[in-house]
């Protein structure tokens, strides 16, 4: 099991007791966690423990997760929480001069809305990479390879002739638009793999 | 922000790099910790719910230079866990409804650390206890009086 599966699937089986499950959940959101953490300003040793404690608490909250598809959503609210609190509790000690304003009310604002706008089109954009059929997604993936590699690399990686790369380019790309997560429409049907619908 | 459709081939490859990046920068550590996390997983737990923290209060990030400990309460039905974290100094009292008093029956706390043992601590006879050396990061306590036991969410302290 791995990121690509639906949440549909990988929150029954995490909850039945599924190592891999949860830990493809795990590598699903850790991005999201991250850089809502980052957003706030914390401090390496807040931002690792806050991370950890939304962890903590998904593995106790599974059983009461009744709609897969309500997961992001909780993981969004309960880290942006989890991260206030720190930065109230610790403010007693360490300055916070990001915070401005009074309560919580007056504290969301520090976090630009925009930046978080921003954290969750790059999570939309992780799922419909997800989505797409695996030969486009590794296709795009070595597009994006970090340092970044030729067209003959990466024809000879996929197995595909130099010139089919560009038009292969594109039509991943117009996959990825038309997917679920970039149409807006959510995750797709329990029981309909990306693969099997896509392929 | 444009719409996807708005975005040419170039600035979604461009945008889904940013995407794939954030993925590539994910902390090894917080990885290996989260995947630890699931060894925590109980499926009968009873669980108390968060009633108060003085995090979450107005005010509470800007009362910065007032040295007001941080005040937790969770409850569940019957039972209260009241808790003031001060530095490394975690003080508490345990509340039966119906004002009984706590200290009547024998009462234990558990103060669980991902990363450590647990530590236990008897409630005196009034209904109070306390942890000392609590170290910040994530803790949640389980009260355990007259075979019920009652567990707290987790919570960074």
């Amino acid at each position: 099991m791995d990121t690509t599966y639906p949440l549909a699937v990988l929150v029954p089986a995490a909850r039945e007791g599924d190592q891999d499950a949860w830990n493809a959940i795990v590598d699903r959101f850790l991005p999201l966690v991250g850089a809502i953490v980052r957003g706030h300003r914390l401090s390496e040793a807040d931002g690792d423990d806050v991370s950890q404690t939304v962890w903590l608490r998904l593995v106790e909250h599974l059983g009461s997760l009744r709609e897969p598809d309500a997961l992001p959503g909780w993981i969004r609210t309960t880290t942006r929480n989890e991260c206030l609190r720190v930065l109230a509790a610790r403010g007693r000690t360490r300055p916070v001069d990001l915070l401005a304003g009074t309560g919580l009310d007056a504290v969301e604002p520090a976090v630009a809305d925009e930046q978080l706008l921003a954290v969750e089109r790059r999570q939309l954009l992780r799922e419909a990479l997800a989505e797409l059929p695996e030969g486009r997604r590794e296709l795009l993936l070595l597009l994006l390879a970090d340092p970044p590699l030729g067209y003959e690399a990466i024809s000879a990686r996929l197995g595909i002739p130099i010139g089919s790369i560009g038009p292969t380019r594109a039509r991943a790309l117009e996959q990825l638009r038309r997917t679920r997560a970039l149409r807006g429409l959510g995750p797709e049907p329990v029981g309909v793999t990306g693969d099997e619908e896509l392929g | 922000m444009k719409s996807w459709d708005e975005l040419t081939d170039d600035e979604l490859l461009a945008a889904l790099g940013e995407a794939v990046a954030e993925d590539r920068a994910v902390d090894e550590r917080r990885r290996a910790a989260a995947y630890g996390a699931f060894a925590w997983r109980r499926v009968d737990d009873e669980l108390a719910e968060l009633l108060h923290d003085s995090a979450l209060d107005a005010g509470a990030a800007v009362r910065s230079s007032v040295a007001a400990p941080r005040a937790l309460a969770f409850g569940s039905t019957g039972l209260t866990l009241e808790l003031e974290v001060d530095g490394e100094q975690v003080l508490g009292e345990v509340v039966a409804a119906g004002g009984a008093d706590a200290g009547a029956a024998p009462t234990t706390v558990v103060l669980q650390r991902p990363d450590a043992d647990a530590a236990t601590t008897e409630v005196d006879a009034a209904g109070f206890f306390r942890f000392d050396g609590v170290t910040p990061g994530p803790a949640r306590f389980v009260v355990e009086r007259g075979g019920r036991s009652l567990t707290t969410p987790w919570v960074t302290i």
